[in-house]
């Protein structure tokens, strides 16, 4: 499932990562968002704008389209 | 001398503790990126000089400013570096400290923000993490200035490791001394690349783990010195090994490493305690950047910051210093002037020249001040980041990204510090764009020129005129960024990955020093440019080419003012008046008041305010401030996009189009109000 397809507030675990852009893969990964890491989805924007992620009590806000490219499992 | 430098993650406290460390003061927000340069001051007991680096998370950069931090760790090998890390997100920023344990200089960690942790159930043993990294760890609160002492005696004494780097050059393989083990296959290539650097270079190790992780920095640095070919065969050799071993990327493997390798050091010295409470950041952000309830906050709050500085409080304090300056202030000085005895023309040029002009500026220093202290209080309170987040849909439509709107808020203040804030943009178009539009937002000198004309033509409606002149500059910033990124960016995709820091409640003593920085640059203009400024034009007011104390409708400066006078009359403004304040406005657009004040030198007992609106219509007035607003950036700010840019055709172009957006906006509003029948 994807991330953005998760309900707000739960809790679930990064499966697939590699077709996020190249570049926020890389910045994800050094606030320690990565395969494996444990995330939700604080908040939306609307008309398709930004995702707020919570993860390991930091927020991150990335764009709806790399958002949706983040495969998760329910943890 | 004993250079340390100071590194850590973006928004950690480097700049509080930058502060709290040294004699000088270097401006903090809480957002990432607002330390975008290297800056140096000597530490408060004298025993070396501390270099505050940009925020990185990594020592291989992603964006320019990133790149600062890693170039200063190879060229200038610090041979001590004060690590800052936030003791509630240890983790992450342990990635960063095993990179400066690899770079071989003497690390100090600063365990910051203690205290917020501990509030949020993180309790990291200090002296279990010194066992675990082999290094110094200070625990402190740099906002509060706790544990600041322990940490300069700690980095104040002789370096005990100054051999340790140079010595150690081929050590990096002898077990217990490297701090992250990638595997027994990736090491052999690491030992490889050491092998082949040339004799001499120090931090073999380091260096060649950056190159395979791809630090291109340190590429570029490497293919100075070792030929291109045996450098892609060594990054070649270390994917297949890394692959076999199967990893998916050389860079993917060695983050895992270091993961691995802080998840082990995490569990000796971290112990979490579960808090029930959500934290009040997560709560109030469900307010802030609450799906619908977002932008229209962010406008509300904005409107209130106007409603403070142009109604409730800015105007009001304005206008006492006016009237106090331009009644008994001014007759003391009369007064004091003809004691002195000083004769006609020193008495003129002091009078109508220097205090016209000088005071006309002055008195908007109350309306200036507080305006950056709101600024001030939005970037330390952390609602900075939430802002750049829900503008971004708005400004990705436009061929942007919210962090753009941060140079742009910024740009409220000061186009100087907003051109620069554009650095916090990773993509190098984005970049560029942000840096060509932020002149468009309207700064606090510029304010000055509004607050002149709001007040004497739409009393009744300053702080909505002065919110709609804003709201211009954004909209033109947006229509124009959608050109230009057709035009520049091409098809380069946009990236936005902002970090949301924790709100804070924002130090009165961080405020008051922040806003007196900010305003400090304004006065310091009022008693150079400004006053400068005012003698030239009085001067050229009072000459003439039929000589001195000729009436001034016979100065230079009237010559001036007639020549370009005629291209602005379709406008709304073709005097000779407007036309010679707005010509010597581009040195700093404060001056176009003060050389209204001087043109003016009212003789009336009701100043420029009543003089002016024989002169102008508010139709007029306004295609004049709209005028004002866009037409050029100011000379500083014309500086600071040459030296951001580095290219001379983008400055010029930055003046060129300015100009011409300038003039149609201005005939438009002109125009159009005339249409509509107004005067």
């Amino acid at each position: 499932m994807k991330l953005t397809d998760t309900v707000s507030g739960a809790y679930v675990r990064i499966t697939r990562f590699d077709s996020v852009n190249a570049f926020v893969r890389r910045r994800l990964s050094d606030l320690c968002i990565a395969e494996g890491s444990v995330v939700t989805l604080l908040q939306t924007l609307p008309f398709r704008g930004p995702c707020v992620i919570g993860a390991e009590g930091q927020s991150v806000a990335i764009r709806r389209s790399d958002a949706d490219n983040i495969e998760v499992e329910a943890v | 001398m004993n250079r340390i430098g100071l590194i850590g993650n973006p928004n950690t406290g480097k700049t509080s503790l930058f502060n709290a460390l040294t004699r000088s003061y270097a401006y903090i927000g809480n957002w990432s990126g607002v330390t975008v340069e290297k800056k140096v001051g000597q530490l408060i007991n004298r025993q070396g000089s501390l270099t505050d680096l940009p925020g990185v998370y990594s020592l291989n950069p992603l964006s320019k400013d990133e790149g600062v931090t890693a170039c200063y760790m190879l060229d200038e090998e610090p041979a001590r570096v004060i690590n800052v890390v936030d003791a509630s997100q240890l983790e992450r920023n342990l990635l960063l400290t095993l990179q400066l344990l690899e770079h071989g200089c003497e690390v100090v960690v600063a365990l910051n923000m203690v205290d917020l942790a501990e509030l949020r159930g993180i309790h990291v043993d200090a002296e279990k993490l010194s066992r675990d990294l082999g290094v110094r760890v200070v625990p402190v609160v740099a906002r509060a200035g706790k544990g600041i002492d322990e940490l300069l005696s700690s980095v104040s004494a002789p370096c005990a490791a100054a051999s340790g780097d140079s010595e150690s050059d081929d050590s990096g393989d002898t077990g217990d001394s490297i701090p992250v083990d990638y595997g027994p296959a990736l090491e052999r290539v690491i030992r490889e690349t050491m092998k082949a650097l040339p004799e001499g270079i120090k931090r073999k190790r380091w260096i060649a783990v950056q190159f395979l992780e791809g630090n291109e920095p340190v590429a570029d640095w490497l293919r100075r010195r070792l030929p291109e070919a045996e450098l892609l065969r060594l990054r070649e050799l270390a994917e297949k090994v890394v692959r076999e071993s199967g990893g998916s990327s050389c860079s993917e493997w060695i983050r895992q490493c270091r993961m691995a390798r802080i998840k082990a050091c995490a569990e000796a010295c971290l112990r979490l305690e579960r808090t029930a409470r959500e934290p009040l950041s997560q709560r109030l952000d469900r307010l802030l950047t609450h799906r619908w309830l977002g932008i229209p906050i962010f406008v509300l709050l904005m409107f209130l910051t106007f409603k403070l500085t142009f109604d409730w409080v800015g105007v009001r304090i304005s206008d006492a210093l006016d009237g106090w300056m331009q009644g008994p202030a001014a007759e003391a000085l009369n007064r004091a002037l003809t004691y002195a005895g000083a004769g006609d023309f020193g008495k003129a040029l002091i009078m109508d020249g220097i205090w016209a002009g000088v005071g006309g500026v002055i008195v908007f220093v109350p309306q200036i001040f507080i305006l950056f202290f709101i600024l001030s209080f939005i970037e330390d309170s952390g609602y900075m980041a939430r802002i750049a987040t829900v503008m971004d849909r708005l400004l990705e439509k436009a061929g942007l990204n919210g962090k753009a709107f941060i140079s742009m808020i910024i740009g409220f203040g000061c186009n100087v510090p907003g051109v620069m804030a554009a650095r916090t943009i990773d993509q190098p178009k984005e970049r560029l764009i942000a840096i060509l539009l932020t002149p468009l937002m309207s700064c606090s000198a510029r304010l000055t020129v509004y607050s002149l004309f709001v007040g004497t033509f739409f009393k009744s409606h300053q702080a909505a005129i002065v919110l709609a002149l804003y709201v211009m500059g954004i909209a033109l910033a947006l229509a124009l960024a959608k050109l230009f990124a057709k035009w520049i960016a091409g098809d380069e995709p946009s990236v936005f990955v902002v970090e949301l820091p924790p709100y804070r409640f924002p130090q009165w003593k961080t405020l008051s020093r922040s806003t007196w920085e900010k305003g400090k640059g304004f006065m310091r203009k009022a008693g150079t440019f400004i006053l400068g400024g005012s003698v030239v034009i009085w001067l050229l007011s009072a000459m003439g080419p039929s000589g001195w104390g000729s009436d001034i409708r016979h100065s230079f400066l009237h010559m001036l003012g007639s020549w370009f006078a005629p291209l602005l009359s379709p406008l709304g403004f073709g005097s000779w008046q407007s036309a010679s304040s707005l010509i010597t406005g581009f040195f700093a657009k404060e001056v176009v008041v003060s050389t209204m004040n001087i043109i003016y030198a009212a003789p009336t007992e009701a100043g420029l305010g009543s003089e002016l609106t024989r002169f102008l219509t508010p139709l007029q007035a306004f295609s004049f401030m709209a005028f004002t607003l866009l037409y050029v950036p100011c000379l500083a700010t014309v500086g600071v996009i040459r030296k951001e840019t580095g290219s001379a055709r983008w400055t010029w172009f930055s003046v060129g189009y300015s100009l011409a957006i300038a003039y149609i906006v201005s005939l438009l509003i002109y125009r159009a109000g005339l249409w509509l029948g107004m005067q």
